[in-house]
């Protein structure tokens, strides 16, 4: 018997054609990834969800806009890169540049990362987070977190690769100067 | 700053060529302060991952409502203009359909109409006109090159008649003078005889 697995991309075809349920199937892959993306950019949970919500709404009433369904995760984060930066837009006062500071983050040693990480670590974590620009903490989040190519991560937020590259490496040595005190767990993801 | 021959950071995050990574890879084994360098990403990434992800508070799905599907013209539309080979015969057929009825609502010439008879004879009395002009001039150039070439021929036969006389003439005068000098001769020799006669 052969088993094939079934890509992403056949699940793209089937959509494509009306077929909900793989549509469906689709999101069950991808909406954790999606939801903690926008989690770590707008730092609310409830507009994190809703934003969610939207990205794959918009993303399954423009999938025939997108032609190469093998390119589908760096499309669908510019889909939610673009709502959420959106929302920033909504809400940011005129005139104002600074982006809208995290407030879950405290919420989030309480939720995820008691069990596994010191406390003092996460909130260490979140803290250095914050005093990144929005562009550096978005780029460290799709590198780090969500482990894109640079190449994919210049799609997403429309920007050259070397002003990708040149983002993440300030953003790594702030973070570095601020977490050197802490810690770090001997073992996490993604790191054997 | 590193002195490796490549970013290092570059070479963390898995973003150099197979080549170059090689390269930073013979390098970094031998090389203490490169190995620290790399050590301190590490722990900075490691300190970054320990953030866990979050599951999602309410698992998104749609239903297969009308209101969120595009419509059936809508959908066809789309795959009529997603698709080369679709949109290509959907063309030739147009094409085919639009030869079908312009072959079919084309009105057909009648055969004793007034107007096109007398096009027609028009167009052949000129035709007639045309092709009898080029054919006089045909024949009068025609007639021209053969009266060139008579005189042509007539005056190089006239030039060749009056040579072969001229020669004649010569030649009858040359025979002449020889004839009258014959003469001469024999006429002081029959004198010389008539004179031997009387002596004797």
């Amino acid at each position: 018997m052969i088993l094939r697995a079934v890509e992403d991309a056949d699940l793209i075809r089937k959509a494509r054609r009306g077929d909900v349920e793989a549509y469906n199937l689709l999101i069950s892959r991808w909406e954790r990834r999606v939801y903690n993306y926008l989690l770590r950019i707008v730092a609310n949970r409830e507009d994190a969800l809703d934003l969610s919500q939207d990205v794959f709404l918009k993303a399954y009433q423009n999938l025939r806009k997108l032609e190469d369904p093998a390119r589908f995760a760096p499309w669908l984060y510019r889909i939610a890169h673009n709502e959420a930066y959106s929302l920033f837009r909504k809400r940011r006062p005129e005139g104002e540049t600074e982006e809208l500071q995290p407030e879950t983050m405290e919420g989030a040693a309480t939720l995820g990362g008691n069990a596994v990480f010191p406390v003092e670590l996460t909130l260490a974590v979140s803290s250095a987070l914050r005093k990144l620009t929005a562009d550096q903490r978005e780029t460290v989040i799709l590198k780090i977190y969500q482990g894109f190519k640079f190449e994919e991560i210049a799609e997403i937020v429309d920007a050259p690769v070397s002003t990708v590259k040149s983002r993440l490496y300030t953003a790594l040595d702030l973070l570095k100067a601020e977490l050197a005190p802490v810690k770090a767990p001997t073992k996490a993801r993604g790191v054997s | 700053m590193s002195c490796s021959p490549f970013d290092l950071r570059d070479y963390y995050f898995k973003e150099l060529a197979e080549n170059e990574r090689r390269l930073t890879e013979v390098h970094v084994k031998t090389c203490a302060h490169c190995r620290e360098e790399l050590e301190r990403l590490h722990g900075t990434e490691s300190a970054l991952l320990a953030l866990p992800d979050e599951e999602i508070p309410q698992r998104i799905g749609f239903v297969s409502d009308p209101v969120f599907q595009p419509s059936g013209f809508r959908r066809g539309w789309d795959a009529l203009w997603g698709s080369a080979a679709r949109l290509g015969f959907v063309s030739a057929a147009m094409l085919s359909a639009a030869l079908l009825v312009f072959s079919l609502t084309r009105p057909v010439p009648q055969a004793n109409a007034p107007a096109p008879a007398m096009t027609q004879t028009a167009t052949q009395a000129d035709f007639s006109k045309r092709l009898d002009d080029a054919v006089s001039k045909a024949v009068a150039a025609s007639e021209a090159r053969q009266v060139r070439q008579t005189q042509e021929l007539l005056a190089a036969s006239d030039k060749r008649h009056a040579l072969e006389t001229q020669a004649m003439m010569v030649r009858v005068q040359e025979y002449l003078e020889v004839e009258k000098k014959h003469l001469n001769t024999l006429i002081l020799a029959s004198n010389d005889a008539g004179a031997n006669g009387d002596a004797r």
